[in-house]
């Protein structure tokens, strides 16, 4: 499949990389050379130096026999033009734009601008993702990563074990006995920077971070099996109301349990226009590193802090002097994945990392087929792709343990109608069922031949 | 027509006051009166002869067209047009000038300070013509606050755009409309409604039972706010409660700017149940209604006379009644005020009333007093003040409009609302040398400068009539009426840049 990426930044860059990785043939437009260069260096695409909105350029792209296009530069105009030249100068079939700007948000979902309008097939945004991913962190405060599937139905909760955990030294086939009826069932360990798919004779030790699929309704009882408390939170405190914090306050805000937020901005504009933009939360304008501001905002008896600033280490710093203060928990937006390992020593609660939310998003749109979500997990190590069994797959009609997944595969969760079931090995899977893998990196070509998405593949 | 357009505003005001003494003196023929209706007559000709003249000399002569000239002309107006309304009545009727000056000072600035001894002795066309001088009033006042005050900041347009008052926003930019076409315009928009309203007002009050003359007198009142009435009796429209509720509806006129057409869309952009001053001016009037209620139900209750339905529910309605009056500024007291003071045996509480009036109604309507909007600058000023003490660097929301309001805007509310205690401190000062007592002083200072005439009535312990008043006090008390009308910021505005500034 030919792709033409506009923009090399953060979210192109990554959604490149996956594509590439899968053997399509990518070419990259971004205005600035160096960025272009650099990624024809690292990656394998092809890269393109232009405006990429401007008809000669996305011809010189290969705009002619492209397949699809994925406008992910900064500027919400330039995207949707660049999906208007390739609708109706190069006939592109799939078109997706990254808007941000909640106005063309909220017309496109009160779909005035219907595909005969304007040609985009899809709309991503990046920062309402991340809200939502922020809003999934607070639901689950003792996880460090977490991401909802099947429609709701499963979460996957990423659980960092400590040394007081009750299960720990325990062969993973013993969780059932000992706990009837829970339907969760683990499906990643990280274990010395390394990540693997469990056998069901495995045992967790203390300091392991594990991946747990769950039944939606046994979130609580998961977590308290895990040793980790599931607390209402009522005071959270937001550092910086840029699009993510904004987002998240506002959705807050619509939540019908009341919670008090306070929404720390440094810069006074901004700060006042999300003053006028909430009713509720208390926009305070400061410094989110200033102990003062941190004060008024009575950090110290803060259930959560979420520092979403767009710059990496003002969100690690506020998050550690926030968790210094008293703040209960932290959460901290951090861009670059390289620096995730520092959460543990900073001893920062969890982090959301905007590119695996938007690529995973991306990715979803792009594996169509009969792939329904993607959630890339880690450094991209490994995903969980939640699909639908299609009658052509080699694993319908066939039980669990008949199937021949792969070492780095395990099956999550199934869903036959709308019941979510846990995976046991007489289970027959049919088909029409959703299934959940958790896939490692290197095993994702042979889910996808599993999963025959090939064949309905465009 | 176009000739009558070049005319200087003032000319086409005293020719539209000459006009206006022709209505009486049709009034006074119809009623057989005839040496009324020669006084009116008369004097109506004589002006219409001088405006001619002075129109003659001035026609080709190009207006003056400085925002300061419209300023000047606007408080000009005060000084000039009361003697030429008082012309008519002279000749009608044995009262002396000053009588009829201060008289018509009062109508002019829709104060409407009831000063002659026995009303009932002056002919039924007087009263007409002095319904008249206050309608002609108001409508002055609605015209120049948005054609001539608003553009240099004052009238409380200060409050709304934050920047200093006095100061013209369009002046010498081109392309925007100079004074004279501005005042034309301002004038075709509001004039027809205000107008429209008043006879809209006037047939409702006859369907009510009132007779026709008294009814368009009373609805002349309520759209100017003057709070003239027609006869000696007081205040009884068609003596039912139908026609109370009618002036009630027409007296919420003057919470806001926004009932009268003529307004900038932009003002008009938030629905009305959202509109600062509607909330405000409902919310005092229905407080105060209250709370005068419950204070009288309360003493009732104690003599054990509140079995009496009818009479509660009067003395809830004469309250609101009293309430939504006195903070329009007009002063009207319904029928039921006395007996509810007598059914409780309490006074009068004064206090209230004067507290409403100073209040006032809506910016750039016929009322007087702080104004709404000033107050609800303060409030939300104080509000977020509040706020500030718990969390010193929030930053208050609601858009950048109410920003402004609660920001600069208060502080010129703040700047306007000292300006008019010190006006009523000084006009205090100046009646208490004439050798008042403190306390009927501040009450006629009040009325004064808030132009809520009825307020000496009911606003101290014991009654004050106008009537009784000497000279001084009278040319004090006509003097803060103009000085309230205008709003002190624009006399000191016409006084100040020019000559100060050097």
């Amino acid at each position: 499949m030919k792709v033409i990426i506009c923009g090399a930044g953060q979210v192109g860059w990554q959604i490149a990389r996956h594509l590439a990785g899968e053997k399509n043939d990518v070419t990259i437009i971004d205005l600035n050379a160096d960025l272009v260069r650099r990624a024809t260096d690292a990656l394998d695409v092809q890269g393109v130096v232009g405006f990429a909105s401007y008809p000669d350029v996305l011809e010189r792209a290969g705009a002619r026999d492209a397949d699809m296009i994925i406008a992910a530069t900064h500027s919400d105009e330039v995207n949707m033009v660049a999906c208007h030249v390739a609708h109706s100068i190069f006939g592109i079939t799939r078109k997706i734009a990254r808007l941000r700007a909640s106005s063309y948000l909220s017309a496109v979902s009160a779909e005035l601008y219907r595909r005969d309008h304007l040609p985009i097939d899809v709309v991503i945004s990046p920062e309402r993702e991340v809200a939502e991913a922020a809003l999934q962190r607070l639901a689950a405060p003792s996880t460090f990563d977490t991401e909802s599937f099947m429609g709701g139905g499963a979460q996957l909760l990423g659980i960092a074990l400590d040394a007081d955990c009750p299960v720990l030294n325990t062969p993973l086939r013993q969780l059932n006995d000992l706990f009837e009826g829970l339907r969760a069932i683990v499906v990643g360990v990280r274990r010395d920077e390394r990540l693997f798919a469990p056998h069901p004779g495995d045992q967790l030790f203390a300091d392991d971070q594990i991946y747990v699929m769950s039944h939606s309704e046994d979130v609580a009882r998961t977590l308290e099996i895990f040793g980790k408390r599931s607390k209402k939170q009522e005071r959270i405190v937001i550092i910086g109301a840029g699009n993510v914090g904004l987002a998240v306050a506002r959705a807050l805000e619509a939540r019908t349990d009341r919670v008090r937020a306070k929404l720390i901005e440094r810069d006074k504009a901004t700060a006042e226009a999300a003053a006028d933009a909430l009713s509720r939360t208390i926009v305070l304008n400061g410094d989110g590193m200033d102990m003062e501001i941190l004060a008024e905002a009575s950090i110290d008896r803060a259930d959560a802090v979420l520092a979403v600033t767009d710059d990496d280490k003002t969100n690690l710093l506020a998050a550690v002097r926030a968790k210094q203060a008293g703040a209960a928990m932290a959460i901290a937006l951090v861009n670059d994945p390289t620096l995730a390992p520092l959460m543990g020593p900073l001893d920062i609660d969890a982090y959301i990392n905007p590119r695996a939310t938007t690529v995973s998003s991306i990715l979803r749109h792009i594996r169509h087929g009969r792939v329904r979500a993607v959630y890339s997990i880690g450094d991209n190590e490994a995903e969980l792709i939640e699909a639908q069994v299609l009658s052509t797959s080699p694993i319908a009609g066939k039980p669990v343990r008949e199937i021949a997944f792969p070492e780095g595969v395990l099956l999550g969760a199934v869903m036959k109608g709308t019941s979510v079931l846990k995976p046991s090995g007489d289970m027959r899977i049919d088909t029409g069922d959703v299934i959940a893998l958790f896939t490692l990196r290197g095993d994702v070509p042979e889910v996808e031949r599993l999963l025959q998405v090939s064949i309905d593949f465009f | 027509m176009t000739w009558l357009a070049r005319l200087p505003v003032f000319v086409l005001l005293l020719g539209a006051v000459g006009a206006a003494m022709m209505l009486p003196a049709i009034h006074a023929a119809y009623v057989d009166d005839a040496a009324v209706a020669r006084a009116f007559f008369y004097s109506g000709i004589v002006v219409l002869l001088a405006v001619g003249l002075i129109a003659i000399v001035t026609s080709n002569r190009p207006a003056l067209v400085t925002q300061h000239g419209q300023l000047l002309v606007l408080v000009g107006a005060y000084a000039i047009l009361p003697p030429v309304m008082a012309l008519p009545v002279i000749e009608a009727a044995p009262v002396p000038f000053g009588t009829v000056w201060f008289d018509m000072v009062s109508a002019f600035t829709t104060t409407g300070a009831a000063v002659f001894d026995s009303p009932g002795a002056l002919p039924p066309s007087v009263h007409l013509w002095r319904g008249m001088a206050g309608w002609i009033g108001g409508a002055f006042i609605l015209v120049a606050a948005l054609a001539v005050l608003a553009p240099m900041n004052l009238g409380g347009a200060e409050v709304l755009s934050g920047r200093a008052p006095g100061q013209g926003r369009a002046a010498g930019r081109t392309g925007a409309d100079d004074p004279q076409t501005r005042i034309r315009r301002q004038a075709a928009a509001v004039l027809p409604a205000y107008a429209g309203l008043t006879a809209v007002l006037w047939v409702i009050l006859m369907l009510t039972g009132d007779a026709p003359m008294p009814a368009f007198v009373h609805a002349m009142s309520t759209l100017s706010t003057s709070g003239i009435l027609p006869a000696e009796e007081g205040f009884r429209p068609a003596g039912n409660i139908w026609g109370e509720a009618a002036i009630l509806v027409f007296l919420c006129l003057a919470f806001s700017r926004r009932f009268l057409p003529g307004l900038p869309p932009l003002d008009r952009q938030a629905p009305i149940w959202r509109d600062s001053e509607v909330k405000l001016g409902v919310l005092l009037s229905v407080t105060v209604a209250l709370v005068l209620f419950l204070r009288h139900w309360l003493a009732a209750s104690e003599t054990g006379v509140t079995e009496d339905l009818a009479q509660t529910l009067r003395a809830l309605w004469s309250s609101l009644f009293a309430a939504v009056s006195f903070l329009s500024t007009t002063g009207f007291l319904s029928e039921g005020w006395q007996g509810a003071g007598e059914w409780s045996g309490l006074s009068t509480p004064g206090f209230f009333l004067l507290g409403l009036a100073m209040i006032g109604g809506g910016v750039a309507t016929a009322a007087g007093g702080v104004k709404l909007l000033r107050v609800y600058a303060l409030f939300r000023h104080a509000e977020r003040e509040l706020e500030r003490t718990i969390h010193p660097s929030s930053v208050g929301g609601r858009g950048e409009g109410a920003r402004r309001l609660r920001g600069e805007g208060a502080r010129l509310a703040f700047m306007f609302f000292l300006i008019f205690a010190l006006a009523i401190g000084a006009t205090m000062a100046l009646l208490t040398m004439g050798g008042m007592d403190f306390e009927p002083a501040m009450v006629l200072a009040i009325a004064a400068i808030s132009s809520t005439g009825s307020l000496s009535e009911v606003g101290g312990a014991v009654p004050l009539a106008w009537a009784d008043l000497g000279i001084w006090e009278r040319v004090v008390t006509g003097v803060a009426m103009v000085v309230g009308r205008v709003e002190i910021l624009a006399v000191l505005a016409l006084t100040a840049p020019d000559g100060w500034r050097r």
